[in-house]
């Protein structure tokens, strides 16, 4: 217990700085990776074009974008991590890119191609009707996609949105490959310090935990308001039943 | 008297009451052939049921009107223009009310927001033009007071009659039903009927798809009865109801009132 004080004592700030950016890359990377997803289900779910040069360049899409699903679903993100921030710096001429815009474009993009997939089945979800009821009154595609169809599909991912988020708290942790100065990263700088490692790194596992447990409870949280109030309010006096308005109107 | 003329053939090219004139109107489903050469006129005012047994092309008739399904062959007009060819479906489908079978309101808004989210985004009308709008509607069908219900708080006929708000909401020039009351419980399907009632009495022009005979016979002034892809007959709704010409009106006539006993 002494000991875990003086980690902390000495080495507060450090873990700090660690949790900041993890904190920072996992929530603004998970946002960002939604964002794409959505884009691309809405962009995926295009009825096909009449023109057939539209028709044509919406079919080179839906191969880049199922292209860029498989690639970044079938390869680690580590690797992903340096072939991106050597390969940017090996075409701007040896000059890296700022490490933690790195790390934000890689989960970012990373997150995107689970998250498109994951959109896909929440838009599949979602009651062909609902898609005609839009159409009916004359909404665009989307017009239909952003007042219809993605609100609900919102409250249908939340759940493996919330997986990702957390998924990406503790997946940051490979970024200390580019010398991201994440949780992880900022461990190991500790532990070649003062060389007690199995407690530092209980520790950051604790941290890690309460990270993403207390992720899980907001959630949760968030989840049961978005079921909405139970209840709803009938206004004006003369509440009349169905049978005796029928009547009313024969 | 009134009616008989209003159902009169009239040439097209001289009469600006017409709204919509299908011609030659084909559908295909792969192999599957659902409609055959149908030809059909809406003029303002009508109330015109489609009637025929399940499978006889009534319902896709009806999706080719608002372009739900694509025509194989031949045309659909609206006032004169052919709607096949237009490129914006939108437009023209803000003309074109749709009163759906398994309702399609919106599950995630109020009764109020799904009539005002139509002419709010679609016709650009202002925020309180579009409040004032859908609660004239939703009094109409007598739901005025659930006005802050979500879809899934309330029955089946209700929801069907806030579907029916959020159709003229949009000020459309014909409305279109496809078997308004067969998803409905039976003690439902009256208020249902009386709000289309009461739409037609005050002029609405509408196409209903429907196996309420009595409302085809009582309410609409034109009936139609599919079969097997075609326009059997059609007329005025005593003339059909009481002596129908072709052999399978009359079966199916039969069959329908017999069900009903």
């Amino acid at each position: 217990m002494e000991k875990v004080l003086t980690l902390f004592r000495k080495y507060g700030w450090w873990l700090a700085k660690g949790v900041g950016n993890t904190m920072l890359i996992a929530i603004t990377g998970t946002i960002v990776g939604l964002l794409i997803g959505l884009a691309i289900g809405v962009f995926r779910t295009i009825p096909r074009p009449r023109n057939k040069f539209l028709r044509v360049l919406k079919k080179i899409g839906d191969v880049l974008l199922a292209a860029y699903i498989e690639v970044f679903r079938g390869t680690p993100m580590m690797v992903q991590a340096m072939v991106i921030f050597w390969g940017f710096a090996l075409l701007n001429g040896g000059l890296t890119l700022d490490v933690t815009f790195s790390a934000f474009i890689i989960v970012s993009i990373n997150t995107g191609a689970y998250m498109a997939e994951i959109v896909r089945g929440g838009i599949m979800s979602v009651d062909k009707g609902q898609f005609e009821g839009a159409q009916a009154i004359g909404m665009s595609h989307f017009q239909t996609m952003i007042h219809v169809v993605i609100p609900q599909v919102m409250r249908t991912i939340l759940p493996s949105v919330a997986n990702e988020f957390i998924i990406n708290i503790k997946d940051t942790s490979v970024l200390n490959i580019i010398g991201f100065t994440e949780l992880f990263f900022q461990t190991r700088t500790i532990a070649s310090k003062n060389y007690d490692l199995f407690l530092d790194y209980l520790v950051t596992a604790a941290i890690y935990f309460a990270l993403t447990f207390s992720i899980s409870m907001i959630i949760r949280l968030i989840e049961k308001k978005m079921e909405g109030k139970k209840n709803y309010k009938v206004i004006g006096s003369q509440n009349m039943d169905a049978q005796s308005f029928a009547k009313e109107l024969s | 008297m009134e009616i008989s003329e209003k159902t009169q053939y009239v040439s097209p090219e001289n009469d600006f009451d017409e709204i919509i004139r299908v011609e030659h109107l084909s559908k295909n489903f792969g192999e599957n052939t659902v409609l055959k050469d149908v030809d059909f006129s809406v003029r303002s005012g009508d109330v015109t049921s489609i009637i025929g047994s399940s499978g006889s092309g009534k319902s896709t008739l009806l999706r080719c009107i608002n372009l739900f399904e694509e025509p194989s062959g031949g045309r659909v007009l609206f006032h004169g223009e052919d709607v096949t060819k237009v490129r914006n479906k939108s437009a023209y489908r803000t003309r074109v009310g749709m009163v759906f079978q398994s309702f399609n309101l919106f599950n995630n808004m109020t009764a109020l927001k799904n009539c005002t989210v139509g002419p709010r985004k679609v016709l650009k009308v202002s925020k309180s033009e579009a409040e004032d709008r859908a609660l004239k509607y939703l009094a109409q069908v007598g739901m005025a007071d659930y006005v802050n219900a979500r879809p899934s708080q309330l029955s089946g006929g209700q929801k069907q009659r806030v579907a029916i708000a959020r159709a003229l909401a949009m000020e459309p020039e014909v409305l279109l039903f496809d078997e308004p009351t067969s998803a409905l419980d039976p003690e439902m399907v009256g208020e249902v009927l009386s709000v289309m009632k009461n739409l037609a009495a005050t002029g609405r022009t509408m196409i209903v798809v429907t196996h309420e005979m009595a409302f085809a016979r009582d309410v609409s002034n034109k009936v139609v009865f599919m079969d097997d892809g075609v326009i059997v007959e059609e007329g005025d709704p005593s003339q059909v109801f009481t002596s129908p010409k072709e052999k399978r009106t009359q079966e199916f006539l039969a069959r329908m009132l017999a069900e009903k006993n």
